[in-house]
């Protein structure tokens, strides 16, 4: 691009979303090049700069975005959407240079509708803000994922996310009412105004998972809930990961709990030995149960007859209460894999049938073949039907080469190994962190020719392709 | 720009952390990425490996920062992105590099002993008073008013002195360019008029902050008793010395950081107000408090200390009280500045009066 080009591309952006809210100042570029990637912080502690986008605009609602759009198709410049760079799948990294658009300046709470039980925001709101807004009002967003702090309900939605009450509350994908969204030509549409309904398919679960490859999502209606009367923890010692599956299953047919944390005995043994203070062996499971008090204590009841029956060892609340306190704990510095380690996440979700042997399988497959590997895991987000696996593998920092390009194809022969077993053996890509720049390949070994419907719905959308690309696989 | 080894690892730390995002009332107000504490330890982090350069672009972003210490109180491991702040305002004054901003507003404190290089407020009187001292501070002397706060001193009996001529308490240097030579002797030169009296009365919480922190930490003699205004009060009214009728007036505290968090200091303006009122509180309070105002960057960013005061007047609005109280004379005048309809705002000295 010619300097006179650039200059009218920013002059024309500038316009669009004001001088101060478009920049090609080193600081906004940079910070908006590093997200939760694994690969991005790597690169950035070797020194090296991750690509970056040509222009950092923050628009303030969706007639802003629609604006920025319509001058990037125009001109055929990509446009990478940025909630709060906490994603880590390397979704928000502007690969190819060009725009990039963050959305929190679009953090605006309009109503708290404790009618409709609803919250409606801008979705670059950080969501932990809606959490204080329902909170302020007496209700609560009952999601609660590690990073509520630290992203925005616009990336949430975008990368499908999970938090820990989930079991009991749902994903992010069943808390949406209704959407405003931004389509890459700048058109401005609204979802149905209700997410349960029979006028054809659903609109929202287009956009929601799309990753910022279809449009960018604006305002977005979450659901609140009452806060709960009562929340009780139980925590417990399971023999064996198949006695929990088994004692969780059958729990599942007759209520859902709120939390619901299976942790393998590697994890157990360190992570949970650490953090909450379970000094012996075996497979601990945390369960929270919240509602009314009276069901909640029936609940309680049918849990310890139901995980009696399957020689769990009952641990009492106070280890449950602790985890609830630290949960988020385990994600600040020091108490997480950190870099010079490489370490990723590989969650995946399969049936009950499938479930127990993808993770013997994952963990054989990583620890056979990177024996430098550490291979924990816990289960989290239980359905009727089955559960989600969140196995990690950590590198300790010696054993990552130093050659930066090296260490990166460690990284993603890992993630091959781990992923491609987890699909041979009945699970997905990916649960609930997405897909980005870093499992876009294996979406087509997922779906076959099943990718078609995406792409075509993709052509349609942007023709130009300029929304977020060669993410997602598309 | 030479980082010390300690700031080195709270950067290192910082970088790649992203759990403090939702509490920076800058970053709340700009809704831009560079304002958060990972922002900006990325960035330096990057200087650090010289991968960028030490450069204005950077620099600026460093002033962006209010240090209100926000993030550190909301972290759980203390790694503390205001201490690297500080330090890298000081090595861009070491290195020669301040922003004209800067620059600006240390020459002002240089000649006129404020930073808006305004002239002495003739309101403020001249007392001499004894051997306790009521320090008013550069902000109200340049902007504000202690008449008020003046006054219910005046009530409750007590003998002070008020000076003509303020020495500077170093705040305002501190903040800018942190412990820099220049910072230490403006903040000697206070120690010495302070040492003059037994007790010093701080009337505006930044100058009380440094005097009962910095001072100590950088070994400056002081041999004055530093007591906030709102302690002194709180124990004027608990031991009888103002005689305060309860109303039926709601009010809800603004905490300001510098003196919930920096001096741990939270219930005096309770006490306070409970003796005039009912205390509602609203979200963030005590030492989760989030700022509603800082005058020095409103000197150079006062579009994103608007949106900081007004961000804070939602939550005061959301507690549905009837007035909210500041014991901050910045806050005060950005809180005033953004006022919006149905509810009142107070320094606590008037919420007091209003109650004898
Ligand atoms: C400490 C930590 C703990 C975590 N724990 C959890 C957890 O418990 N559960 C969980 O689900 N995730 C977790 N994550 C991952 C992360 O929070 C999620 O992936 C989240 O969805 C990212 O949101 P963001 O706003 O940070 O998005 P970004 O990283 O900025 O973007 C993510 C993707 O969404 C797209 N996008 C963002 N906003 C929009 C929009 N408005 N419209 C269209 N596309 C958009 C981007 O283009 C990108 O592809 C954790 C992350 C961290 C840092
Ligand atoms: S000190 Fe305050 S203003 Fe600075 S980064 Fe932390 S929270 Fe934001």
């Amino acid at each position: 691009m010619t300097d006179f080009l650039f200059d009218v591309i920013a002059t024309e952006l500038e316009d669009a979303v004001g001088r101060e809210n478009c920049s090609t100042r080193t600081i906004d570029k940079l910070t908006h090049s590093v997200d939760y990637f694994w690969l991005s912080r790597m690169w950035a502690d070797r020194g090296l700069r991750m690509p970056e986008g040509d222009f950092i605009v923050a628009p303030k609602d969706a007639k802003e975005v629609s604006a920025v759009l319509k001058i990037a198709n125009y001109y055929k410049i990509p446009v990478t959407t940025w909630g709060a760079g906490g994603g880590t799948q390397g979704g928000a990294i502007p690969v190819c240079g060009g725009i990039v658009l963050d959305t929190k300046r679009m953090n605006k709470i309009y109503d708290v509708n404790t009618q409709g039980m609803y919250i409606e925001c801008g979705t670059g709101a950080i969501y932990k803000h809606i959490e204080w807004a329902a909170n302020e009002k007496g209700y609560a967003t009952m999601h609660y994922p590690s990073s509520l702090t630290c992203s925005t309900v616009g990336g949430f939605l975008a990368h499908r996310g999970i938090g820990v009450s989930s079991t009991k509350y749902g994903k992010i994908d069943d808390m949406v009412l209704q959407m405003e969204v931004v389509l890459p030509n700048g058109d401005i549409i609204e979802t149905s105004p209700a997410p349960k309904h029979a006028a054809g398919p659903d609109l929202n679960q287009i956009f929601i998972g799309s990753e910022g490859t279809l449009g960018v999502m604006t305002k977005a209606q979450m659901r609140i809930y009452e806060q709960p009367e009562s929340r009780q923890f139980r925590g417990f010692l399971f023999h064996n990961m198949t006695d929990a599956f088994n004692a969780g299953r059958e729990l599942l047919q007759k209520f859902k709990p709120s939390v619901m944390r299976l942790y393998d005995e590697a994890e157990t043994a360190s992570l949970i030995k650490k953090i909450v203070g379970v000094e012996k062996k075996g497979a601990f499971m945390n369960i929270a149960i919240e509602g009314v008090k009276e069901m909640a204590d029936l609940e309680m009841k049918i849990l310890l007859e139901t995980f009696g029956k399957y020689g769990a060892e009952d641990l009492g609340s106070e280890y449950g209460e602790k985890w609830w306190k630290e949960k988020i704990t385990f994600f600040y510095p020091g108490h997480m894999m950190d870099i010079p380690q490489c370490f990723g996440t590989m969650d995946t979700i399969a049936p009950y049938d499938k479930i127990e042997k993808i993770y013997w399988a994952m963990k054989e497959a990583i620890e056979t073949n990177f024996p430098q590997a550490k291979f924990i895991a816990h289960f989290s987000h239980w359905y009727e039907w089955g559960c989600m696996i969140y196995d990690r593998f950590i590198v300790d920092g010696k054993d990552v080469p130093r050659d930066p390009h090296e260490a990166f194809r460690l990284h993603q022969a890992i993630w091959n190994c781990g992923v491609r077993t987890a699909l041979a053996n009945g699970g997905v890509v990916n649960d609930h962190h997405g897909v980005g720049i870093k499992l876009g390949r294996l979406m087509k070994e997922q779906y076959g020719p099943a990718m078609q419907v995406f792409e075509g719905i993709k052509k349609q959308l942007d023709p130009n392709g300029i929304m977020n690309p060669f993410k997602l696989g598309l | 720009m030479q980082f010390t080894q300690k700031s080195k690892e709270h950067i290192d730390a910082c970088r790649f952390c992203w759990m403090c995002h939702h509490v920076c009332p800058i970053g709340n107000a700009t809704g831009l990425e560079r304002n958060t504490a990972r922002a900006r330890a990325l960035g330096l982090s990057m200087v650090a490996r010289d991968s960028i350069e030490y450069s204005d672009d950077i620099i600026s972003n460093v002033y962006e920062c209010s240090l209100c210490g926000g993030c550190m109180t909301d972290c759980v491991t203390g790694w503390d992105p205001v201490m690297f702040t500080k330090e890298a305002r000081l090595g861009a004054a070491l290195d020669g590099k301040l922003p004209d901003y800067v620059m600006k507003m240390l020459m002002n404190i240089n000649e006129k002993g404020n930073i808006y290089g305004a002239d002495k407020n003739e309101n403020i009187p001249e007392i001499n008073g004894g051997d306790i001292l009521f320090f008013v501070g550069e902000d109200t002397r340049a902007k504000g008013c202690a008449k008020t706060a003046v006054e219910l001193l005046k009530k409750a009996d007590v003998k002070f002195t008020l000076l003509k001529d303020e020495p500077s308490s170093g705040y305002s240097m501190d903040f800018l360019i942190g412990a820099a030579a220049e910072t230490k002797a403006v903040m000697e030169n206070c120690a010495r008029t302070l040492n003059n009296y037994k007790k010093v009365i701080c009337y505006d919480p930044s100058d009380a902050k440094v005097m009962m922190r910095e001072y100590k930490e950088w070994g400056i003699e002081l041999k004055a008793e530093v007591v906030t205004f709102t302690a002194f009060v709180a124990e004027l009214i608990e031991g009888g010395k103002l005689k305060i009728k309860k109303s039926d007036m709601v009010f809800t505290p603004q905490d300001s950081p510098l003196l919930a968090r920096d001096l741990e200091e939270t219930e005096p303006i309770r006490k306070a107000l409970s003796a005039c009122g009912e205390i509602r509180e609203m979200l963030l309070n005590r030492e989760h408090t989030m700022l509603a105002g800082n005058l020095i960057m409103n000197e150079y960013m006062p579009a994103v200390i608007r949106k900081v005061a007004e961000n804070r007047w939602i939550n005061a609005k959301n507690a549905d009280t009837m007035i909210l109280v500041t014991a901050s004379p910045a806050e005060y005048l950005m809180l005033s500045e953004t006022k919006p309809e149905g509810i009142d705002l107070m320094k606590l000295e008037e919420a007091i009066t209003k109650c004898l």
